[in-house]
């Protein structure tokens, strides 16, 4: 090879179209190459030829399955997670029955009571719903807040532990299993269009179970509640 | 790839597009252990590249319905959103600015390739391995590890103990040799 030799105006565009694809371009460089992409029909070809050519060392790649949890919180995140079978013949103790859904009812009862308290409220002016949830032991506080389809969740203060996460499930008054509706954010807010079938009502409960990184890995709760309570109007 | 897979992954992705929860299902199935391990291969850290495919696949998702404008066969696609989110994370962890947007596949511009230029393409992806074989060993190495890691100019300035214009220059002349190789 001619080490020495300047490339030839067609091997550098091939080169930059090469660098371009690779993502080694900075600064300037970069602004110019994304430029040129839109506008140079031949260097937009070259930069996907790249892309092409060099997939093939990723194909050749040794296959690593994802865990099982991976595809979960796939689901959860589109709000694809569909509500398990009504019947599961494994599932266990109903624990939103249990104490802490008596808990949460008395939490409801006092965050209503509250409402009820606080001088000069408009009883309903919005169609919206909230519930704050405070998690057990720890600083951790979540928002919930519904207004129509849109749910959006956010951690309104504490910091979670790095190595776990704390799942959000939704319970419908009707004593069906309660449905996972995504992990809580670590920052920022989650949004999400609620999927059919989850109609926010006064009745609903949200709760908040403590899972390992990436949320339960079965579809259903598998660490303890640590937070719950009804949605209200807002 | 074979032609009846790459036809198979086109046609979940645009049934994706559609909102078809059971196709995403399938190409996840299908692409997902390979993606894995492209996050992986760049992050070198299992439960960042699992965080990583979670996005991957909730921007394939969200972009499936730009993939037919872009020209891209559907493997190199998905790899492209996986190795892209990859850097940009790793090069987060570096705190560096992003230099691969991951946008970048989806942005391409639409020119659908011909049915020869995929077939030449699926040629010169079985020519890469024998092509690679044959350059030096530094300079398949360090294709490798811009490609599969991630791997900057500064990165391998400093691994190679050369300036940084020297080290481009190098896997420039690399990188033009891999494809003339290929495409012969």
């Amino acid at each position: 090879m001619t080490e020495d030799a300047p490339l030839t105006p067609q091997e550098e565009d091939e080169a930059l179209a090469a660098e371009m694809a690779l993502g080694l371009l900075e600064g300037d460089d970069l602004t110019a190459a994304t430029t040129r992409m839109a506008e140079d029909a031949d260097f937009a070809r070259a930069v996907r030829d790249w892309h092409e050519r060099l997939a093939g060392m990723a194909e050749n790649l040794t296959p690593v399955m994802a865990p099982a949890r991976a595809r979960h919180a796939v689901r959860e995140r589109l709000g694809h997670a569909s509500p398990p079978l009504a019947n599961d013949p494994t599932e266990r103790r109903a624990w939103w029955r249990g104490p802490m859904g008596a808990f949460g009812g008395l939490l409801g009862a006092a965050a209503l009571a509250v409402l009820f308290i606080l001088p000069g409220q408009d009883p309903a002016p919005q169609p919206g719903f909230q519930a704050e949830l405070q998690v057990q032991d720890s600083e951790m506080r979540v928002a919930a807040r519904v207004d129509g389809r849109e749910m959006e969740i956010a951690m309104e203060g504490g910091t979670p532990p790095d190595d776990r996460d704390l799942e959000i499930w939704w319970i419908k008054p009707d004593g069906s299993a309660p449905i996972s509706i995504g992990l809580v954010p670590r920052d920022g807010n989650l949004r999400m269009t609620l999927p059919d079938g989850l109609d926010p009502a006064e009745d609903v409960k949200i709760a908040l179970s403590d899972e390992p990184l990436g949320g339960s890995p079965t579809g259903q709760a598998t660490g303890p509640v640590v937070a719950i309570s009804d949605l209200t109007r807002s | 790839m074979t032609d009846a897979r790459r036809t198979e992954l086109e046609r979940l992705i645009s049934r994706i597009s559609l909102g078809d929860r059971d196709a995403f299902d399938a190409l996840y199935d299908a692409t997902s252990a390979k993606l894995h391990a492209v996050c992986l291969s760049v992050l070198r850290d299992r439960p960042e590249a699992e965080e990583t495919l979670q996005e991957v696949y909730i921007r394939v998702w969200q972009s499936a319905s730009r993939y037919a404008s872009n020209g891209l066969s559907p493997m190199t696609w998905l790899i492209t959103i996986a190795r892209n989110r990859s850097i940009d994370k790793l090069r987060a962890r570096k705190s560096r600015p992003s230099t691969a947007p991951e946008d970048a596949a989806a942005a391409l511009p639409c020119d659908a390739p011909s049915p020869e230029s995929a077939t030449i393409m699926a040629q010169e992806r079985r020519m890469l391995d024998e092509c690679l074989a044959r350059l030096a060993d530094a300079q398949a190495g360090a294709v490798r590890a811009v490609y599969l890691e991630g791997v900057t100019y500064a990165d391998l300035a400093q691994r190679e103990g050369m300036p940084i214009n020297t080290v481009r220059s190098w896997l420039r002349r690399s990188l033009l040799r891999l494809k003339d190789c290929v495409s012969q």
